[in-house]
């Protein structure tokens, strides 16, 4: 993925199937790895997306690489076998825990910055990798409060986790964004801190402030923060690619259409939108 | 004794079913022929409207109205009865202005075929299909029906046959199933019914293919997709579009959900909206496990 530019893309969702398949610039969407079936049909409209070139990456949700257990064999099969079908050059899974003791959580849990979480980390991504036939990128997650026992700083611990694993990066502008301003800290520090060198892709999403915290929510626009963020870290490295991640409450086409455009204009790409 | 009519039995009954077969096959033939259409016809102009009427006829595009109204902001319902909620949008059809106009004096979904406006639009937007060669016109259903004057001929004379054959002392039995047959057989011909031609229906099914995003079964954002979109997915999907779009609408309007529901088939996939797995928000987003919002966001 590092060699190509994809430029800007969009988080593929059977409710948007329709207006991501008449985007005419698109060279790059994401779908929800879970939501494709390893053998039986692939989600309507997404064989057309195909055909057409465009380049379909397989995001996990489900994994929980974070967790303490080992990760579910079944699951990074599933994974490997949806790389395969979509001929996707990565996958992506998040830095987070969804499950423990075989109780699913339903949500991306924050795992502790510390050395035993990194081990952990490592060695569930060294399995993971074993078995995909594409290089692995990890995506931290947004997180409402940190851990008492966080040994390092974010910086720290992602980057001690990219240089272990050899993984590449799913830099979530948006989560840097929401997890800066409820630490109080300034975005740019740990953009300025991270190996933009190994960023894959980047997520780019909408969220909203509620009782003075701001939340992730992929369901609200783009706020005009993260999308000078975005022109910050493309004019520190420009990512191979870029996607807005919208989750649901979806606008009307016009208002995902200039999204796609105020990102595009944010990072120097060509617009998408035609 | 002689034979009844002087017809052996079993000759009449061979020649019986010989006319009966040859009767249906020639009804079946006329059929295709009456609803073949114009094959060169072509679907893409039509509006949402029209595709719903040949989909599911004057109710579907009534409804496939109401979902482009909704969409719109111009109609909402009080009680049962529609009620405008909102100015006519620009660019809108004769149906629609019908529609909205009906709706200032609160009438019900089911009352809209009575108002004369409404009707007249619908009389309009079916005529235009017919000169298209994509609706099949009621001259033409007529013309299917005379084949079940020939079922009716049949009938009377297999009735005819059984009281002389009845009075005659002749066994009858075998003449219980040519009845049987001939009954249905007239009974189908005489209640033939067809809106869209057989070029439209092959037209139909594509058009299902090419908007297959707009399925029910693919929770489609019909914020995204519009007013035209939503209008569209009834049309092509049924009544169940709507109740997929706004279900206290269309619940309150009375919307029959059945209503060409039964074509909408083949374009379920395996994304369907099933428990959270198509949001990246990790998991049970949509399986109450606290919703996205909830607990801090998706945060992926």
């Amino acid at each position: 993925m590092a060699e190509t530019a994809y430029g800007v893309g969009i988080g593929w969702r059977p409710e948007i199937a329709g207006f991501v398949a008449g985007l005419p610039g698109l060279r790059f969407a994401e779908v929800v790895a879970e939501s494709v079936h390893a053998h039986g049909d692939l989600p309507e409209g997404l064989p057309a997306l195909l055909d057409r070139g465009v380049t379909v990456v397989p995001h996990g949700v489900r994994l929980s690489l974070g967790g303490a257990d080992p990760v579910e064999p079944q699951r990074v099969g599933h994974l490997a076998a949806v790389a395969e079908r979509l001929g996707a050059p990565l996958v992506s899974e998040h830095i987070a825990f969804v499950r423990a003791a075989g109780i699913e959580a339903g949500h991306l849990l924050p795992i502790p910055r510390s050395r035993e979480a990194v081990d952990a980390v490592v060695a569930n991504v060294a399995r993971t990798t074993a078995e995909l036939p594409v290089p692995l990128a990890l995506e931290p997650i947004a997180a409402l409060f940190d851990w008492p026992d966080d040994e390092m700083s974010e910086a720290d611990f992602l980057t001690e986790i990219l240089d272990r694993t050899g993984a590449l990066l799913l830099l979530d502008i948006a989560n840097v964004y929401a997890n800066a301003r409820n630490r109080g800290e300034d975005p740019l520090e740990l953009l300025d801190k991270l190996p933009l060198d190994r960023v894959a892709y980047v997520h780019v999403a909408g969220g909203a402030e509620h009782q003075g915290l701001y939340h992730d929510t992929h369901t609200d626009a783009v706020p005009p923060a993260v999308l000078d963020l975005v022109a910050e870290l493309c004019a520190r490295h420009r990512p191979p690619a870029l996607m807005l991640e919208r989750d649901g409450d979806y606008p009307p086409a016009a208002e995902l259409r200039s999204e796609l455009d105020a990102i595009a204009a944010a990072a120097g790409c060509p617009a998408v939108t035609g | 004794m002689q034979d009844t009519w002087g017809i052996p039995g079993p000759t009449f009954i061979v020649g019986f079913f010989i006319a009966l077969i040859a009767i249906a096959a020639a009804a079946a033939i006329h059929r295709r022929i009456l609803f073949r259409g114009d094959k060169n016809a072509r679907v893409d102009d039509l509006g949402p409207q029209q595709i719903a009427y040949l989909n599911g006829g004057d109710r579907l595009a009534l409804y496939a109205s109401l979902g482009g109204l909704r969409a719109a902001g111009a109609l909402g319902t009080t009680g049962r009865a529609l009620v405008q909620t909102g100015p006519i949008p620009s660019g809108v059809t004769p149906l629609d202005s019908a529609v909205h106009h009906a709706a200032s004096r609160q009438i019900r979904t089911r009352e809209l075929t009575d108002d004369q406006w409404v009707r007249s639009a619908l009389d309009d937007l079916r005529a235009g299909l017919e000169r298209r060669g994509l609706a099949v016109s009621r001259e033409t259903i007529k013309r299917a029906r005379l084949w079940g004057f020939a079922g009716g001929a049949l009938l009377l004379i297999c009735v005819l046959r059984l009281v002389a054959g009845a009075q005659n002392g002749k066994p009858i039995g075998f003449l219980f199933p040519a009845l049987f047959f001939t009954a249905i057989f007239t009974f189908a011909a005489s209640r033939t019914k067809r809106i869209a031609t057989t070029t439209a229906v092959t037209r139909l099914r594509e058009l299902r293919t090419e908007h297959g995003y707009l399925a029910p079964a693919q929770s489609p954002a019909y914020a995204t997709y519009g007013a035209a979109g939503a209008a569209m997915g009834v049309a092509l999907f049924g009544a169940a579009s709507l109740y997929a779009m706004d279900p206290a609408f269309a619940a309150e309007a009375e919307i029959q959900r059945a209503i060409a529901g039964g074509l909408s088939t083949g374009s379920t996939g395996a994304a369907g909206g099933s428990c959270g797995s198509s949001s990246s928000c990790g998991g049970s987003s949509s399986c109450g496990g606290g919703g996205c919002g909830g607990g801090g966001g998706c945060g992926g």
